[in-house]
């Protein structure tokens, strides 16, 4: 199994030479894409292999590199947890970097040379952070993941807002990275060591010995993963750095790179955390933080213009739903595990889905924002006519993200709130929060529903020259909306490993999700039919609803009639006359204004009189040179250079010696 | 084989210094070739000395004799001296090559005419040649020597331009640093008076009152030359200095030798009074933060870049601080830090120079948009700042880290304030770096920035080398520092 390791080794390798090779051809915009194109492809090859050996048990471990005084070695190994995340890298860095061979054209002035050698070294250090076991190189990837996706988010040079956004972004993300630093090296103190291994054994000591110190370290963990994640309030650098970026990256760091905040999450609180009591306020906290999250995101997303900025907001809201789940998950690890499982396998499969449907949606901006140069959706609609790939990818993907069953989303949402609904029955907060979360799927659907309604629905100009997007951008939209529709059916593909990887994560033989029956729909093992859904059994009924209905109309025999839309007779440009999306949802708007509160940070002021004190020139130095060159000046005095004068000093001298003397012996 | 090769390296560069004088106009090649030649020697003397120091005494003072038993001068390969040749030789080499491009008349902030050649390439190659001596020497005496030496070839370097500002920075580089020889000297007479030797193992030798003494009157030294609170006010005007020299002496190697100085002592029997350890450790810490203070009112490139370098010899000497409390995992990421913030910083100021060369500014609020015009400067300066920030996975991170796990090392609570502190610092620092790094290279081009730019092919190499430099140098410097330590 050492295998699976030595896999995602080579595929490290061949994205860090990919990046080198990529440079080289960085004149040419095109074959610069290909190239990096066919190295991406072939890291997910390899790394496809790895998650394939290592999906049902963790691979044995590979120590690369040894720095015995710091207690610390590069050390990979892959569980069934890392391996669903690798795969969820894996599809997503493929799919975006095919959308970004044509794409990148959408930037006339800035070269490629800054986007795709960065990008592969981006998808590198993600994977690098999912195989490490070792605290030290997993900040190493972890930061090297922050700052290549810096690069990329501040890609458009010449764009303030970019600019703006990039540095909220790395500052807050570094800040986070050092929290956890800071709680490595205080766990470093006790242990000697950074491997996982020894922070799980001494994180679970320091808790009963040192409760204070254990939780604040914990914290500090918390709070370095979830400002990755996106959670509220330290998420707030995602809807800024999201639209900036080029849509392929936007894609991958919604799809995959915030994801690793929540692999992050899970590792900390079922891994490095033993099962017990104490367990159950994280539990409470996350849950609450994931709550908030889902709430202020998903409702200040209601109230945005801008598609990519819309959809960055739902990431905040949907990363809020894993929390949740992952919250109800920690907090029932301890007493019932069947209801942790649930509630687990729901964050995870979340994770999945979220990466498909997001990334989804931000590649359908980005083909929009691609033909028209429009992110504004006031400006914009009526695009269906003209893009109709784009439009039905997008279609999927908001119906997915609303939770509408049989998609992906409705599968995973459901057990979320059915681990909430379940548990509240015995702690009613999360009987609270659960019905929060339905409720925001509504307004998830809501404002999906403006997106799909003013950018593709309604008239537009005929004659406007918009085409739909060329067919390397349109295979990763149609293959990430067939993802949508087909994880949705089969929830069971992928609910299996996740079975496991909860399994080899918890360290506990907790019931795992049963998934083997396809029609059956999902139990746990124990056979106890909670969080059934069965969407092929629910699919054959829509589908013969649908089919009954059509045949009752096709007996009636209504005839539909298509007419244009009267304007009281007057004549308007299609563009004046399309509803816009400022003024969808208006009374949701006056009731949640300040929801989101926004503050501008100022340069800070240093103030002037510790400035003039640490000014040691001012003070200090120059008054004492000056009291030295006054004195040399005084004692140059005394040389006037006049012989007559000096032979007076020479006598008085001598008078003043002998006299000395004499006084001294008498 | 060592000694012949030890020796070559201390007097090549000074017969290049006096061949730059002959040749005056044409002196470039030549200096070219010596510091080449030189870091040949010094990368063959490191690999050829690693894991068994070398020493061999060589000459002698005559009027010493019969107080002095054992010869004086001599040569002194430890890990330690290997290191700090690993910062001096590379770097000056780099700084020659840097120079025969950024020092001629096309040069937009500074032309320099082919006449001042002989002067210039006489005091760098001089220091460098100091440098190279301090770094192996075997005792006190002979790096007193060396010390001084540099500081006489700082002197002259900060004044190269030879207009009132720069011979006034000159002057007071001067001053100041040599009121901190003078207490080098008095600790020096100190032992030797006590010991009748100049090692540095006669530390150990003296009582224990005497030895606090003669410790926190290195230390004085050391601040002097390492320009940290209360006497670090000389750094940033000592920016007066041509770049490649503020590059090289003021952040990468001069300023340095102040916290060899403090490493030597402390590592060579580790006798350090816990007292003046934590005066170190202490004065350290203000230092960091008093020069991260200035960094929000710096307009200039070049003093923000002082103020940072200041900064991080407060870093070094903090790591050094925790070794001599007992934590030698400190000293050894202090030791890093030397060769990682060296490079690192050695690239920052060569950006530095390609900007000045190009647009005639320093002035961080005339500058904007840079990096579409200059796209290898700009990759080398984000490269440069988010090392000397020390983000992973880059060199100062490695040492910062090294330094916080020694603190973490320490009883009590000292460890967690200190990890405090610093990351708070490094978090704001980091954030303003990266503010003005934005603020230079991107953004809309200014007209002033607007400027047909054909940076001369020397500049570029030399970015080149210290950008692998700036990943490389903890690969390089950690199988050093490993071998340190008690």
């Amino acid at each position: 199994m050492v295998n699976a390791v030595h896999h995602v080794e080579v595929s490290i390798v061949i994205l860090i030479v990919g990046s080198l090779v990529s440079l080289l051809f960085a004149r040419r915009r095109k074959l610069c894409g290909w190239v990096s194109f066919a190295f991406v492809c072939a890291s997910s090859v390899y790394t496809g292999l790895a998650v394939a050996g290592a999906c049902t048990v963790a691979s044995g471990e590979h120590s690369i590199l040894s720095l015995p005084q710091l207690g610390s070695s590069l050390t990979l190994r892959i569980d069934p947890l890392s391996a669903i995340f690798l795969a969820i890298v894996a599809v997503i860095a493929l799919l975006s970097t095919l959308y970004s061979v044509r794409y990148m054209e959408h930037y006339a002035h800035d070269k490629v040379a800054k986007f795709f050698p960065i990008l592969l070294l981006c998808v590198a250090s993600m994977t690098g952070v999912l195989v490490c076991t070792d605290f030290l190189f997993f900040l190493i990837f972890w930061e090297s993941m922050t700052l290549t996706s810096y690069f990329l988010v501040t890609f458009e040079s010449e764009n303030a807002a970019s600019q703006r956004a990039g540095l909220k972004y790395f500052i807050i993300t570094h800040g986070a990275t050092l929290c956890m630093a800071a709680a490595a090296l205080l766990l470093w103190r006790t242990s000697g060591s950074f491997s996982f291994d020894a922070i799980r054994q001494t994180l679970s000591a320091m808790l009963t010995a040192r409760p204070f110190l254990a939780n604040a370290i914990i914290f500090l963990f918390f709070l370095g993963f979830a400002t990755k994640a996106g959670l509220l309030p330290m998420g707030d650098w995602l809807p800024d750095a999201h639209p900036v970026a080029p849509s392929g990256m936007s894609a991958t760091l919604s799809g995959a790179l915030v994801k690793l905040g929540i692999y992050g999450l899970i590792r900390l609180f079922c891994s490095f955390l033993v099962v017990s009591p104490s367990l159950k306020i994280w539990g409470i906290i996350l849950a609450l933080a994931g709550t908030g999250s889902l709430f202020v995101g998903t409702l200040t997303a209601l109230r945005q213009t801008d598609t990519k900025r819309l959809m960055a907001f739902h990431t905040i809201g949907q990363i809020g739903y894993i929390c949740l789940g992952l919250g109800v998950g920690v907090y029932c690890l301890d007493m019932y595990p069947a209801l942790a499982t649930i509630a687990l396998a729901g964050a995870i499969l979340h994770a999945v889905n979220h990466a498909c449907f997001k990334s989804c949606l931000f590649l359908g901006a980005g083909s929009v924002l691609y033909r028209t140069g429009e992110r504004d959706m006031d400006k914009l609609g009526g695009l269906a006519a003209f893009m109709p790939y784009t439009t039905g990818t997008t279609t999927i993907a908001s119906l997915s993200i609303a939770g509408v069953p049989p998609l992906n989303g409705f599968t995973s949402k459901w057990l979320i709130v059915a681990g909430c609904l379940l548990t509240g029955m015995r702690f009613p907060l999360f009987l609270v929060l659960g019905l929060i979360a339905l409720f925001i799927s509504l307004a998830t659907l809501a404002s999906f529903l403006k997106v799909l309604g003013s950018v593709f629905l309604g008239r537009a100009d005929e004659n406007l020259g918009i085409k739909e997007v060329p067919i390397s951008m349109i295979v990763p939209q149609v293959v990430l909306a067939a993802l949508c529709v087909l994880l949705g059916i089969f929830p069971q593909l992928v609910l299996r490993f996740v079975g496991h990887a909860i399994e080899g994560v918890t360290a506990m033989p907790v019931a795992g999700v049963n998934a083997s029956r396809m029609w059956g729909g999902l139990f746990l093992i124990d056979g106890s039919p909670v969080a059934f859904w069965s969407p092929l059994a629910i699919l054959t009924v829509l589908a013969v609803l649908a089919l009954l209905s059509y045949a009752i109309q096709r007996a009636g025999g209504a005839r539909t009639r298509s007419v244009p839309v009267w304007y009281c007779g007057e004549e308007h440009a299609a563009a004046t006359v399309r509803y816009p999306a400022s003024s969808f949802y208006l009374p949701f708007k006056h009731a949640f204004q300040g929801i989101y509160p926004s503050g501008k940070v100022h340069v800070p002021k240093f103030p002037a009189p510790l400035r003039r004190a640490l000014d040691f020139d001012q003070w200090l130095y120059r008054p004492t040179v000056k009291v030295i060159d006054t004195a040399a000046d005084r004692i140059s005095r005394t040389h006037v250079g006049i012989l007559q004068i000096y032979l007076l000093w020479i006598v008085i001298g001598a008078i003043v010696v002998t006299g000395i003397l004499l006084w001294v012996r008498g | 084989m060592i000694t012949p090769v030890a020796v070559l390296m201390l007097i090549l560069p000074a017969v290049g210094a006096l061949l730059s004088v002959v040749l005056k106009r044409r002196a470039r090649p030549a200096a070219v070739m010596t510091a080449t030649i030189t870091t040949g020697l010094a990368v063959w003397l490191t690999l050829s000395t690693f894991g068994a120091p070398y020493t061999r005494m060589l000459g002698d003072l005559p009027w010493l004799h019969g107080i002095v038993d054992t010869p004086i001068l001599g040569i002194f390969v430890d890990p330690l001296a290997s290191l700090m040749l690993l910062v001096v030789v590379p770097i000056g080499l780099l700084t020659v090559l840097y120079s025969t491009a950024y020092l001629t008349d096309k040069n937009r902030e500074h032309p320099v005419g082919s006449e001042h050649y002989g002067r210039y390439y006489f005091w760098l190659l001089l220091f460098i040649t100091s440098m190279v001596g301090m770094a192996v020497s075997p005792n006190f005496l002979q790096f007193f020597a060396f010390w001084e030496l540099t500081t006489l070839c700082s002197w002259a370097l900060i004044s190269f331009h030879q207009n009132e500002r720069s011979l006034r920075a000159g002057f007071k580089a001067l001053l100041m640093t040599s009121a901190g020889s003078a207490f080098f000297l008095l600790a020096i007479l100190i032992i030797f008076v006590r010991t009748n030797s100049f090692d540095f193992s006669a530390l150990s030798k003296l009582p224990d009152g005497l030895r606090s003494w003669v410790f926190l009157f290195f230390l004085i030294a050391a601040w002097a030359k390492a320009a940290q609170v209360p006497l670090q006010t000389w750094l940033p005007d000592a920016m007066e200095a041509p770049t490649p020299i503020s590059a090289y002496l003021h952040a990468a190697a001069m300023v340095k030798a102040g916290v060899y100085l403090m490493a030597r002592t402390v590592s060579s029997g580790w006798g350090i009074p816990p007292k003046i350890s934590l005066l170190m450790g202490g004065m350290a810490l203000l230092t960091i933060f008093v020069a991260l203070s200035f960094y929000f009112v710096q307009d200039d490139l070049k003093r923000l870049l002082a103020y940072s370098t200041i900064a991080h010899l407060g870093y070094v000497l903090l790591g050094i601080a925790i070794g001599g409390l007992g934590a030698t995992l400190g000293f050894r990421g202090g030791v890093l830090h030397i060769i990682c913030h060296g490079y690192s910083k050695a690239t920052l100021f060569f950006c530095a120079g390609n900007i000045a060369y190009v647009t005639g500014t320093r002035n961080i609020s005339e500058l904007r948009g840079l990096g579409r015009s200059m796209p290898l400067t700009a990759t080398a300066f984000f490269i440069g700042l988010l090392s000397v920030t020390g983000v992973p996975p880059f060199a100062c991170f490695w040492s910062k880290f090294m330094i916080l796990s020694g603190a973490m090392r320490l009883g009590g609570p000292i460890g967690p304030l200190i990890l405090v502190l610093i990351l708070s610092e490094t978090l704001i620092s980091f954030g303003w770096m990266l503010y003005v790094g934005q603020k230079i290279f991107l953004g809309a081009p200014l007209a002033t920035a607007q400027v047909p730019s054909d940076i001369p092919w020397a500049m570029n190499v030399t970015l080149i080398i210290l950008m692998i430099g700036c990943v490389a140098a903890p690969l390089v410097g950690m199988p050093l520092v490993q071998l340190m330590g008690k």
